[in-house]
């Protein structure tokens, strides 16, 4: 199981340094539905199935389409004949760098947490789908964050007809 | 009346906005505003009528605080502020009208106005939860709506460049701190298994916990309420921002969602201040956030010739003064203290509310007959509208924090703080940012009443609508009733 973390998690930050690297777009979201590959593997050694289900399906299926759609239609070639200056280049890296050695340092003070987490599917016993538990949290306990939520959707719905139609009625 | 149901009402009537804007035929959309405006009203009445429950069993209530004056003063202030800035609106239309894409050939020459009264009303929401908010859930949800509906709000303008560059940089901005936020979510999530921040608080008191991991949490948490409410060195998207965005937006912004963010603020600091292995160090951080945003609101706004750019910096400056109240936090086992940071912060921003509604009411007042935002084209305003003008004076002196108005007591209440917990360093910065707002603040004062009005502009008189009139006579009343008896304000508060 430890070398599978290691492994997909090596997928995972390389995709991602991919994402940055890569100067044609397309790569670029190439390489961001890699880095997903590798998180809803990790996700599935948590456990976590359905969550890991969803990062494929709607992360890198229904999201990242639409963005290769997107970058189609638009000029490509204009980002790649933009020369990157090398003083973006240093200091973005440095802050980069910079955050994950503050994050090792953090890691390496010892005992990070007294918490202890159960899988979801061991609380209720087993038997049970983490689908079906997840559902029954998020309309019980959780169910007015998700009346939030609702209100967030009808906003962003409201805004996208707003910003892009060509002519309004 | 429970508490619960203002929120709902609020989203009631935005809905009813959206519904009335799509079914039925208006002469005039701007009387979708009055809905809101009553509506809002109503829910401002209703505020004084609210009971609390006796139980608070059951899953709504581990997301959303019982028994909370505190809230509730925060909630008045976003529905004050939803209500003055549809009030803004009303008269800022024609200029939105002009800037949104044109209306389909036979549509409503109005098309599109609508929305633009609907979505302040969710936004209204969105704050009305972040008051109440004790959970970690309950608070992203609720900032999310908030943060989404401004990002709509801003680029609203689409035809204006300035009003689209303002909404690209706040989208990208505001995603990133949203992420460090989420970020510092999860580390303290790990550290305390709890998302309920009374039992996030318990956790943190424990003597066992490393205080390394907690403080990088506090640290990434920091970085994303830094962004929300301002303060140096996270503020660089303040001054564009502002001034690309509808100018009623702007007033929303600086408003709304600075008093929500604090209150959040207050919120997720209280775990950390209340433990006694991370008091000091919180403290300092604090301190270090508080010193650079009074100096870098204060100093950079001294050489602003574009008002909305000025009020812009001196938005960041006032989120240094509130950043000061919050680090002059007293410890737990410290000695007695008579003002709390809670009272001190609520009151300054009840003040602020009112103060800097006033001058963007008068600055989209002004938009339609004076053409620019520059600080020289209000030269010589006293000839031609002095209302308008002393409207301007009397919002300028209390931002400046000139005695007898209400931001005289915000900032006293600040020092008076800073002065019982020994915080000398930060009344020394407190003093030197004070002592620069006079100049720039009066700097507009001054040239209202003492220049004469540009050469190429008319005398005609200015006018006003009834409606802008009231707002305008009722923020004045009420800045120098705050001026000269606080308790108009800390009665409130309660």
């Amino acid at each position: 199981m430890t070398f599978l973390f290691y492994l997909f998690s090596a997928l995972a930050l390389f995709g991602g340094i991919g994402v940055v690297v890569n100067r044609n777009p397309v790569s670029s979201a190439i390489s961001m539905i890699l880095s997903f590959l590798g998180l809803a593997a990790l996700f599935i050694q948590l456990d976590a199935f359905l969550v890991g289900i969803l990062q494929i399906l709607v992360y890198a299926g229904a999201i990242m389409v639409l963005f290769l759609f997107i970058i189609m239609l638009l000029d490509v070639r204009e980002e790649q004949r933009r020369r990157r200056s090398i003083v973006h280049f240093i200091g973005a890296s440095g802050v980069a760098i910079a955050f994950v050695a503050l994050v090792i340092t953090v890691l390496s003070r010892g005992d990070i947490g007294k918490a202890n987490f159960t899988a979801l599917t061991e609380s209720k016993g087993p038997g049970t789908s983490d689908v079906h538990q997840i559902g029954e949290l998020l309309f019980s306990t959780y169910w007015f964050p998700v009346q939030i939520v609702a209100v967030l959707l009808l906003v962003a719905t409201v805004g996208v007809v707003v910003l892009s139609k060509k002519e309004l009625k | 009346m429970p508490v619960y149901y203002l929120e709902i009402i609020v989203v009631a009537l935005g809905l009813v906005v959206l519904m009335v804007d799509a079914f039925v035929k208006l002469e005039d959309k701007r009387s979708l505003a009055w809905i809101g405006i009553l509506g809002l009203a109503v829910v401002f009445a209703l505020l004084f009528k609210v009971e609390w429950p006796a139980s608070t069993e059951g899953a709504f209530w581990r997301f959303y605080s019982s028994g909370d004056s505190l809230a509730l003063f925060f909630k008045g202030i976003a529905v004050l502020t939803t209500l003055i800035v549809l009030v803004m609106a009303i008269d800022y239309s024609p200029i939105i009208l002009k800037q949104i894409a044109n209306p389909e050939p036979g549509a409503h020459p109005q098309a599109g106005l609508g929305e633009c009264f609907a979505l302040p009303l969710f936004a209204c929401a969105g704050l009305m939860w972040m008051a109440s908010a004790n959970n970690l859930v309950s608070i992203f949800v609720s900032l999310e709506t908030v943060t989404i509906a401004f990002y709509i709000m801003v680029a609203y303008l689409r035809r204006n460049v300035g009003s689209l560059e303002a909404g690209v940089k706040y989208l990208i901005l505001g995603a990133l701190s949203t992420g460090f936020l989420v970020y510092g979510f999860a580390w303290l999530f790990g550290i305390t298994g709890s998302m309920q921040l009374s039992e996030i608080a318990t956790a943190l008191a424990n003597p066992e916990l490393n205080p390394t991991v907690a403080l990088f949490a506090f640290a990434l948490i920091l970085v994303g309420l830094a962004f929300k409410i301002g303060a140096t060195p996270f503020h660089l998207w303040i001054p564009d921002v502002y001034q690309g965005a509808p100018t009623p937006i702007t007033a929303f912004l600086s408003v709304g969602s600075k008093a929500a963010g604090f209150i959040i603020t207050l919120r997720l600091l209280a775990p950390f201040l209340g433990s006694p292995a991370l008091f000091e160090k919180v403290v300092l951080i604090l301190t270090v956030l508080a010193v650079l945003t009074l100096l870098v609101g204060n100093l950079a706004a001294l050489p602003q010739k574009n008002f909305k750019r000025l009020l812009a910096y001196s938005s960041i400056a006032h989120a240094g003064f509130l950043v000061m109240a919050l680090a002059c936090s007293p410890h737990e086992t410290g000695g007695e203290i008579t003002l709390s940071p809670d009272t001190v912060i609520a009151f300054y921003l009840g003040a602020y509310l009112l103060m800097t509604l006033l001058a963007f009411l008068v600055m989209t007042t002004l938009r339609t007959t004076i053409p620019g935002e520059e600080r020289d084209s209000y030269r010589g305003l006293a000839k031609r509208s002095p209302f308008l003008a002393f409207a301007l004076l009397i919002s300028m002196a209390s931002l400046a924090g000139v005695p007898l108005t209400a931001g005289f007591f915000g900032k006293f209440f600040v020092f008076a703080l800073a002065v019982e917990s020994q915080q000398w360093t930060l009344l020394v910065f407190g003093l030197i940012g004070a002592a620069a707002g006079f100049y720039y603040y009066l700097k507009i004062a001054v040239s209202m009443y003492l220049s004469d009005p540009p050469q190429d502009s008319d005398a005609a008189p200015i006018s006003i609508t009834p409606l802008t009139r009231i707002t305008l006579l009722a923020l004045i009343v009420l800045i120098l009733l705050a001026g000269v008896h606080p308790g108009v304000i800390l009665g409130l508060i309660g």
